[in-house]
């Protein structure tokens, strides 16, 4: 990670904010971060202030201001862009977060006890936010990690220089300060392990369990060696980077996909001392769905970026590939979703060499929750819930990727938090 | 070259090669500093001030402390910097230096005595030394020897007196350097041509009292745990210090020609002190803050702007705002207008809509939808803070309009 702001520059960043009547980045945050008032409070030195503000709505809005795409979400209607840019909010939220801790300030604190517990069942963004929503009305909260740490994506797929070790740790400790119980290496088994929480006198159960499992295509030849998705490229990099920094090196790798997984995976290869790595993806750099920053963070980092290219299928040699068979394709129309479709150029097959494919086209929640009877899915393995967050068994709630498949991490806070008042209004009830 | 115009002027019959010179201050400390700064093209100097040195002085530690708003560092300056500590004889020896190696260049001796006795021997000295004229320091707001300095400036019968006193041992041309921490300059200023001065100098520095530190509530400079009331200056202090120049500059029985300072960092603040009756002008805050390399861009302004009046000389232009400087029992409050948008421009932050609801006439209302105000100009008191807080600048999207006939604008009351 690079290093942030320190107090001066983020003043001097701050003074930049118009201070806007109803300001529009306070509209913008799918996790009711409320900029307007905290750049405001930072500004007025009231930095205390700034920080309580901050992380009243939001457990993880450190990380959140490291890793959201705050262009398209809060940044998006900033007014100081009919001047020059928008201002840093994710640069200011950080440099807020990391002056609390320096300062040790705890801008949440857990209410008295109301004798209650709620189990959660996963750590990512929307289980810590849950928690941490919970902890602050007086429940006692055990989040549940079948992991050996908590953190879900963030700890577990995030390359270290999108999201430090050392950075995300400090953030998480703010909700062991509010006394939340982290029981790791604990897997929650089906229907049968559910009941069982229930039956232990947890008030109501919290599914965030994310979505762990990588989409594939599906195409000719991937059975062949050195073929893998993103989820499992990217968890092993982390839990074994010299094993695979031994696969990646001085190697080809192509990349299969335009969104930000696709850009970790290219970034994580790249250092990991692969000699090109390509980014193969069928339309263009416009309809990339990542974050705009990081597409060109990455860009200039030397990836290259193979735009128009279809990938048909793989070409191996004794069981490990060496190519990808692609094809160009050239722009049509919009298609539903308003990105312009990519068409098939007949007669432009070729290979493209590499020892080395990952395919990083999205993630979806997985076999996991299939395995729980009563509970209501879609075709992709989504939970289905209600507004609040309920799912069809009686105290279980659901949130995050598991209901969203896999989604910005302002989202997650933002179900996180959402499901945490509904558990408090159904157990609290009428009191 | 830049300097197309000669920016040469006189003051008291002495002839500056341009009217910036350093004030008397650590920027003025010693005759290799000075050299320097004559390098760098100041046009004069006003010496670190002189004393005998039977009483030692000692610089309190630390000295200064600066004043930021916002991300803006150095907007004012606290220090509690006595006059000089250096032996008299070096700093007489410094003077001969300058004198002898930059001969057009003027250096004006700042004194200060401890006793009617001290003032004319300091004077006598300094004038043997080749100084070009005198600067006696009624001022200085901090002196750690009791009696001294600005209690001198506060005690208008000792301006005379020790006026009178150098002005009868010397020959070259006396300035008395005037506190602006009274009540009227203009008074001790009397007192000072009372005693004979040939000139004025303006404003020393302002007694302030930066901050207090949130740890420990000592004030800062923190002197060994005690903070104590100072001298402030740098850009902050510049409004009070054009004030007291044109004060002086204005007043009838005064006709004195005065150094002004207070403050200036641009050729436009200085030019600004020119307007209102300074002859010459002196830094020492910008000096501390840029060093003295920003007497070049002075210069060059100076030149620019009087390439573009068609001036020929700064003595065509000194004083040239004092006819529009009035007292507002002078004002036509028939001359009534509104604050006016141009709202193609406005980006829709809103603060316009803020400031006039909490701060004005209540006049704007907020189109949340379109995100923009709407005026009702009956209502508009053109207090103009609308203007003020609008960011959109270049050129200001809010500007004041006179609309002839317009009644004067009082809000209705609230029941």
């Amino acid at each position: 990670m690079d290093l942030g702001y320190t107090y001066s520059q983020a003043v001097a960043e701050a003074s930049r904010c118009l201070l806007c009547h109803e300001p529009p980045c306070s509209a913008g945050c799918p996790a009711n971060t409320n900029p307007g008032k905290f750049i405001r409070q930072l500004r007025m030195r009231n930095l205390k202030g700034a920080i309580a503000t901050m992380y009243c709505n939001n457990i993880l809005a450190a990380s959140c201001g490291v890793l959201c795409p705050t262009c398209t979400l809060c940044a998006s209607g900033c007014t100081a862009q009919g001047l020059d840019r928008p201002i840093d909010i994710g640069g200011l939220q950080r440099f807020l977060a990391e002056h609390s801790w320096e300062i040790g300030f705890r801008p949440i604190q857990a209410a008295a006890p109301n004798g209650q517990k709620v189990a959660i069942v996963g750590s990512g963004p929307a289980g810590l936010m849950c928690a941490a929503e919970l902890a602050q009305r007086g429940f006692s909260v055990t989040l549940f990690e079948r992991l050996e740490k908590p953190g879900g994506v963030l700890r577990h797929l995030l390359p270290e220089h999108r999201l430090s070790a050392v950075f995300f740790d400090r953030e998480v400790k703010m909700l062991a300060d509010l006394g939340v119980e982290f029981k790791c290496n604990q897997t929650i088994d089906g229907r049968a392990g559910l009941d069982e929480l229930l039956a232990q006198g947890y008030g109501a159960v919290y599914l965030a369990t994310g979505a762990w499992e990588a989409v594939r295509l599906d195409l000719p030849g991937a059975d062949a060696g050195g073929i893998q998705g993103a989820m499992g490229f990217l968890a092993r990099s982390k839990r074994e980077p010299q094993v695979v920094k031994a696969e990646v090196k001085d190697k080809q790798v192509a990349v299969i996909g335009g969104g930000d997984t696709a850009m970790d995976v290219a970034v994580t290869a790249q250092r990991f001392g692969a000699r090109d790595v390509y980014v193969l993806y069928r339309r263009s750099y416009a309809q990339m769905p990542g974050n705009p920053e990081e597409k060109l963070e990455v860009m200039q980092e030397g990836i290259h970026f193979v735009m128009l290219t279809q990938p048909l299928g793989y070409t191996s040699e004794n069981g490990r590939v060496n190519g990808v068979k692609v094809l160009r394709t050239r722009l049509g129309d919009p298609d539903f979703g308003g990105r312009r479709r990519p068409e098939a150029i007949p007669g432009t097959e070729h290979v493209l060499p590499a020892d080395v494919v990952v395919e990083a086209v999205g993630l979806k929640p997985g076999k996991g929750l299939k395995g729980f009877d009563g509970l209501k899915v879609d075709a992709s393995g989504r939970v289905v819930v209600s507004e609040a967050g309920e799912t069809d068994i009686a105290n279980v709630f659901a949130g995050g990727d598991a209901v969203r498949g896999a989604a910005l991490i302002s989202h997650a806070i933002g179900d996180g938090a959402r499901a945490g008042r509904a558990i408090a209004d159904a157990l609290l009830g009428g009191e | 070259m830049p300097v197309t115009k000669d920016l040469s002027v006189e003051m008291c019959g002495v002839r500056f090669p341009n009217p910036i010179c350093l004030s008397s201050s650590p920027v003025s400390n010693t005759g290799e500093m000075v050299g320097r700064a004559f390098d760098a093209g100041f046009g004069g100097v006003a010496f670190k001030t002189i004393g005998k040195g039977d009483i030692k002085i000692i610089h309190p530690a630390p000295r200064m402390a600066g004043y930021d708003y916002g991300n803006k560092k150095l907007v004012g300056l606290q220090n509690v910097e006595q006059i000089s500590d250096r032996p008299l004889d070096h700093n007489l020896r410094d003077i001969r230096y300058l004198k002898k190696n930059w001969p057009e260049h003027v250096v004006i001796a700042s004194i200060m005595g401890f006793s009617n006795d001290e003032w004319r021997e300091l004077a006598i000295a300094c004038q043997d030394a080749g100084a070009d004229m005198l600067e006696l320091n009624f001022s200085c707001p901090h002196m750690t020897v009791e009696g001294s300095g600005m209690k001198v400036g506060q005690a208008f019968d000792l301006v005379e007196k020790f006026s009178a006193t150098v002005k009868a041992a010397v020959t070259i041309p006396v300035l008395a350097k005037m506190t602006p921490n009274v009540t009227d300059i203009t008074e001790p200023a009397l007192s000072a041509k009372m005693g004979g001065a040939d000139g004025l100098a303006a404003i020393n520095t302002v007694l302030g009292l930066t901050g207090v530190d949130m740890k420990n509530f000592i004030p800062s400079p923190n002197v060994g745990g005690m903070g104590a009331y100072s001298g402030y200056s740098g850009p902050a202090v510049k409004p009070i210090g054009l004030r007291c120049v044109a004060q002086m500059a204005q007043h009838p029985d005064l006709g004195l020609p005065i150094s002004g300072m207070g403050g200036i960092e641009t050729w436009i603040d200085a030019v600004e002190y020119l307007l209102v009756g300074s002859t010459t002008l002196q830094i020492t805050s910008g000096v501390i803050h840029y060093g003295y390399r920003m007497v070049e861009d002075i210069l060059e302004g100076i030149s620019y702007f009087m390439e573009d009046h068609g001036f020929d000389h700064i003595s065509d232009f000194v004083g040239k705002a004092l006819p529009n400087v009035v007292s507002t029992d002078h004002f036509d409050l028939g001359r009534q207008g509104i604050a006016q948008y141009d709202l193609d421009r406005c980006i829709g932050c809103g603060q316009c809509h803020v400031v006039c609801q909490d701060a004005g006439g209540q006049c704007l209302t907020w189109n949340s939808a379109t995100r923009r105000p709407v005026m009702d100009e009956s209502r508009c008191l053109a207090c103009m803070i609308c203007s003020f807080v609008c960011p959109v600048s270049k050129p200001p999207m809010i500007t004041y309009k006179e609309v002839p006939g317009k009644p004067e604008v009082m809000p209705p009351p609230s029941l």
